[in-house]
């Protein structure tokens, strides 16, 4: 099925969706609890969307480092979405409580360093359900989708970000 | 806590426990059993574990979904080696041996096996007569249910279903089990509303059983969490939730359900939270919020204004002509008598313990209500007497011990 | 160099019916020389699983990527495979195509295709950074250390004691009983106070395991589940010994209403307790009883119903109208709180047997009459708006159990939390005997104000939550989980970098960091692993990245950020 359209994706090319949208790149950082099973009821319901995210699975939203946000940014991912348990739900104590504060922190040096907090999402408890998951993609795709593209600079910063991985 | 994935101490076969109910107080005593040691046999009448609680939106005090934290305690109690879980399975006859129990059991299983479903859904769309429906409650895994009340057995699902996980030819199985003891979690489930015609029940749409009202409203229910009315798909602008409507009443149930007031006052301010404008009046008898939090909560600023909370129990609920439901009530603590037209009015009280026996040999000892009588047979929950999800847990682990116990006498 | 199998899963049609997984699989092979990429109809079928392990043998897989559904299928014969295969958490990957990538992408399968060969990428280079955590075990000590021998202590020493389980059962008191050595009789069933912890009493002078440690408190401890070292102070000084878990079930104190009702001033008003002291010593004199509820309860200073003043007065009353002859008793409330069905029928019995009640609005109490004693209570009935002015002689002022003092001093040792009002809380209601640390357990009323038979069942269900953890020989740090599987690893310093700053000390909620010397003045960090949970917060908060979990350290964070994208 759809066997010409499948490989026309793998062959590359210009980062246009369908008729020629504008394609943000998103990366989400999902919790397996709250923060994953929205994703996974959306899809149970076949909702449509838009293809331009990944999501990559943690235990837990405190897992997600600071440092991961700026890397994924500096490396030409425009937007960055954390989706957590909400506060008083998370299976690890308080740990979701820190992680917010921190995060909320992290939106503020965004800000400061003139990326633009606004390009971090945090979505704790807010995306549990799969029409609140599918909101929070679709919204933050639209929004991101009218800032201007990142162009990656990590090669400025490459190796502050190296120095992590020893 | 933790040790979930180790078994525990190895099981004596000859020490087995049967648990009857998969609800939130079977589940707990199955684990705390297994844990240590003793294999169970745990038997659900439906097809999923979960219980009442499963079916809760969210639960009281903390607000939180009902569904993350029993879905890891489901999990553990599904993939324990010591516990065997048996759904769609009931207890036919017990019949003591010796100091063992033999206990005859029948399974029922359904259309569509649980372990070939890979939830394609391919069935749902093959169906024409909308009897296959996914089964989410629980929703671990989520499978295909077929309603057998509605499926007309003409047999289009059959074939589309890729694992051939469809059969309509199924045979019940009967099943000879002995046990050292028996444990009753049968839990509870909303009561007949036929005996108390003056709630109105059945007369119209709107109105419901708390959970009805419950699932109807639920984030992931049909209408994503919005209020509506049943009867027109409006929103609503009063709501009315009445306590005690069959309970407390010695025409009906002479006890008081227990959990019915916190249930009320989460209910409510959930509504609010939805929809801050939406006027909610609960009508209660004695406010029974006496678990940790539960005071705080039931005085807690809800968006929106406080809940209207008034002393009585409304002696009319009558559906009107013109649309709505017409409430009538005395407010006992300003002497006044009253009529009130609200959209949607709520029934609490009426929950009856699960377990029927009827006609089964070698029924356990039940009172005059229908509750276990742990004098003479062991049990937890709302099996025994109303509970909540906290008594539940307790009394689960409670229970647990004092079989252990047994041993030693 | 490892071999890597990538098991990409067609679920009948359901994937490969939107992403082109040929494609993927022939972009994969001219990517990796090592690598062998299988197209599979299923893996969750029951002979999947054996025909899964026999395909990993033979290729001699050491790591292996699976692309199917979400997942998580408890009988997953994946797993089981995988596990049977020898490959552990740090060697394999699973990344989801139905529900986050095909199921959602219909419209779009290109788009679909290109997300997916992105994420399977994205799972074989975390693969390739992804490391085994060491797992340390620890021998069980089977014991309990058991703070209070008030119902609920004494019902699980005996529990715990009567499974060979030792018991260290400690109390501030001389003797064992608590709270119900104050108390005559009992609701529901009108035990005698005594009578209901006679065979818990017995049971710990008789049983060689149980060794009472009275006038004792605890002064220190450490450890973690399964191996907690306590240091109390006793009447012969101080005290250590060890023990696999702990049961906090100290009780609670009693509310002394100074100033409310007059009390203090008069001396027939009298605390719900101290009638108990009569009813002791033998039959009241006075005849006329007020009861009062919800003394100092259920309001601003402190709100909270105290669960058991109500039917302790209904008790009591009834007490009064059986026993005292002429004695007749009135109940002064809010709300009554007799829920479910014991209870609720008590309320029924109570009323029956002819004591009264009043029901009195918040904004407008009872008021106590009387110069030198008391002699009346004028009370506005709420239910009929009328003042009334009743003749009494003995006034009964319900008032609630509050948290004891030194609860503050005690969740600090132990590091368990404490609710708003201060009493010891739990983390989650299905779980409302264990605290927010694994091995430590709370019972009685020292968690909630509850009746003794309640307080009973606490105990024993305490010691069956104590008991998964003391009946084992040994427990291995990644059993430890707050999860259906294994923690996924711990996490790990990388001491020659760890800067000693703290961090991880301050955010960790398991406590499971501690900054330990070394030579030269140096602290550096050191985890619990049995106590670290694998959340992460530690990994966050680290200045300089020296604190990882290996299995999901920043540099698979970092390669599955370069692959995402690939176009």
């Amino acid at each position: 099925m759809n066997a010409e359209k499948n490989k026309q994706g793998l062959q590359g090319g210009e980062k246009k969706g369908k008729a020629g949208a504008p394609s943000p790149k998103i990366l989400v950082f999902a919790c397996r609890w709250c923060g994953g099973i929205g994703a996974g009821r959306a899809g149970w319901k076949r909702m449509d969307l838009p293809v331009s995210f990944r999501v990559i699975p943690v235990e837990c939203a405190a897992l997600v480092e600071p440092d991961a946000i700026f890397r994924a940014l500096a490396s030409g991912i425009d937007g960055v979405a954390v989706l957590g348990c909400h506060i008083g739900g998370c299976r690890y104590n308080e740990a979701n409580h820190a992680a917010l504060k921190r995060l909320e922190l992290v939106k503020v040096l965004l800000d400061t360093a003139g990326i633009g907090g606004r390009r971090l999402l945090l979505a704790f408890g807010t995306a549990h359900e799969d029409h609140q998951f599918a909101e929070v993609i679709r919204n933050f795709h639209e929004f991101i989708g009218k800032e201007p593209s990142l162009k990656p600079w990590l090669g400025a910063g490459e190796d502050i970000f190296l120095r992590r991985e020893e | 806590m933790a040790l979930s994935i180790n078994p525990g101490i190895p099981g004596d076969p000859s020490m087995a426990v049967l648990v009857v109910g998969g609800g939130v107080a079977g589940i707990l005593a199955a684990l705390d059993l297994a844990r240590a040691g003793r294999p169970v046999t745990l038997v659900e009448r439906s097809q999923r574990l979960g219980g009442q609680v499963a079916r809760l939106d969210k639960i009281y005090p903390t607000d939180h979904c009902a569904f993350c934290p029993l879905w890891t305690d489901i999990r553990n109690c599904l993939e324990h080696p010591g516990i065997t879980v048996l759904s769609s399975t009931t207890v036919r006859k017990l019949e003591r041996t010796g100091d063992r129990w033999a206990v005859r059991i029948l399974r029922e299983p359904p259309f569509i096996e649980e372990r070939l479903c890979i939830f394609c859904g391919r069935c749902e769309s093959a169906c024409p007569e909308r009897a296959v429906l996914p089964l989410l409650d629980q929703a671990y895994p989520p499978v295909y249910r077929i309603d057998g009340n509605r499926c007309t057995r003409c047999g289009r699902c059959e074939p589309v279903c890729p694992t051939k996980a469809i059969d309509f030819n199924r045979k019940t199985v009967e099943e000879r089990i002995v046990v050292q003891e028996i444990l009753w979690a049968a839990g509870f489930q909303d009561g007949d509303y036929k005996p108390l015609p003056e709630y109105g029940y059945g007369t119209h749409r709107d109105i419901m059983t708390a959970l009805e009202f419950e699932e109807w409203t639920a984030e992931s229910g049909p209408n994503g969490g919005r209020i509506l009315r049943r009867s027109d798909l409006q929103e609503p602008s009063r709501v009315a939730f009445i306590q005690c409507a069959g309970a407390r009443d010695l025409r009906n149930l002479s006890y008081c359900s227990a959990v019915c007031c916190m249930h009320a006052l989460k209910q409510a301010a959930w509504v609010k939270r939805r929809k801050e404008d939406i006027d909610c009046t609960i009508f209660y008898t004695d406010l029974r919020a006496v678990g940790r939090g539960y005071f705080k909560y039931s005085m807690n600023n809800v968006p929106g204004g406080p809940l209207r909370l008034i002393r009585g129990r409304p002696g009319l609920v009558v559906a009107l002509p013109g649309g709505g439901i017409a409430v009538t009530y005395e407010d006992t603590l300003k002497q006044e008598r009253r009529i009130e037209r609200f959209d949607v009015v709520v029934l609490n009280g009426n929950l009856k313990p699960s377990l029927n026996m009827e006609g089964v040999p070698g029924t356990p000892s039940l009172d005059g209500e229908g509750f276990v009588d742990t004098a003479v047979g062991f049990g937890c929950g709302f099996a025994v007497e109303p509970a909540d999800i906290m008594d539940a847990a307790v009394q689960a682990a409670s229970v647990s011990m004092r079989i252990l116990g047994r041993e030693n006498t | 160099m490892a071999h890597t199998v990538v098991l990409l899963c067609r679920c009948f049609g359901e994937i490969d019916g939107v992403v082109d997984l040929d494609g993927i699989a022939g972009r994969l092979r001219e990517q990796k020389q090592d690598m062998s990429v299988y197209l599979l109809d299923s893996l969750c079928q029951e002979d999947d699983g054996p025909k899964i392990e026999t395909l990993l043998r033979e290729e001699k897989a050491r790591e292996v990527v699976a692309a199917l559904c979400a997942g998580d299928r408890g009988y997953h014969p994946l797993r089981n495979a995988l596990r049977k295969a020898g490959i552990g958490p740090s060697g394999h990957a699973t990344v989801d195509l139905r529900e986050g990538c095909a199921w959602v992408h219909r419209s779009d399968p290109a788009g679909a295709t290109e997300k997916a060969l992105d994420l399977v990428s994205m799972a074989l280079a975390a693969l390739a950074e992804k490391e085994p955590s060491r797992d340390v075990t620890t021998a069980v000590h089977p014991s309990c250390a058991i703070l209070g021998a008030g119902p609920a202590g004494l019902a699980a020493a005996a529990a715990l004691a009567g499974q060979g389980i030792h018991v260290h059962l400690l109390d501030r008191a001389d003797r064992p009983g608590g709270m119900l050595n104050l108390i005559s009789k009992i609701y529901p069933e009108d035990d005698d106070g005594k009578s209901r912890i006679d065979p818990f009493v017995r049971e710990v002078e008789a049983n060689e395991r149980i060794t009472f440690h009275p006038r004792s408190r605890v002064t220190a401890a450490t450890g973690f589940a399964g191996n907690f070292r306590i240091t109390a102070e006793g009447p012969d000084g101080p005290f250590r010994f060890r023990a696999g878990a702990v049961i906090i079930a100290t009780g609670a104190g009693i509310f002394l209403p100074r100033g409310l009702y007059r009390y203090g001033e008069l001396k027939e008003v009298i605390t719900q307790i101290e009638l108990e002291r009569q009813w002791i010593r033998g039959t009241p004199e006075k005849k006329r009883f007020a009861f009062i509820q919800c003394v100092g309860a259920r309001s601003s200073e402190r709100p909270y119903c105290s669960t058991i003043c109500c039917p302790s007065s209904l008790k009591n009353a009834m007490r009064v109208v059986a026993e005292v002859p002429g004695g007749e008793a009135t109940v002064f409330h809010r709300d009554i709180m007799t829920p479910g069905s014991v209870l609720e029928e008590y309320y029924r019995r109570t009323m029956e047997k002819g004591v009264q009640f009043v029901r009195f609005r918040e904004d407008d109490p009872p008021e106590i009459l009387g110069e030198k004693a008391v002699e009346a209570v004028r009370v506005r009935d709420a239910g009929s708006g009328k003042e009334h002015v009743l003749p009494v002689e003995t006034v009964v002022l319900s008032t609630p159990l509050v948290p004891n003092r030194d609860n503050g001093a005690l969740s600090a040792l132990f590091r368990v939390g404490l609710d708003s009002h201060g009493f010891f809380s739990e983390t989650y209601p299905l779980h409302p005997l264990e605290t927010r640390l694994d091995g430590i357990f709370i019972a009685g009323s020292a968690r909630w104000p509850v009746s003794s038979e309640k307080a009973v069942e606490q105990g024993q269900g305490a010691a069956m939550k104590a008991l998964a953890l003391l009946g084992r020989d040994r427990i291995s740090a990644l059993s430890l989980s707050r999860t259906p599987e294994e923690k996924p690893g711990h996490g790990t310093v990388a001491e020659n970098a760890c800067t000693g700053c703290g961090n991880c000390v301050a955010v960790c909620p398991f406590e499971a960091c501690a900054l330990q010397e070394r030579d030269g003045g140096r602290f550096v960090s050191r985890v619990n692993k049995m106590r670290c949970k694998a959340c992460g917060s530690c990994v966050s908060v680290c200045p300089n990245g020296t604190m990882q979990i290996p299995e999901h350290n920043y540099r698979v964070t970092a390669a599955m950020i370069r692959r995402s994208f690939s176009a």
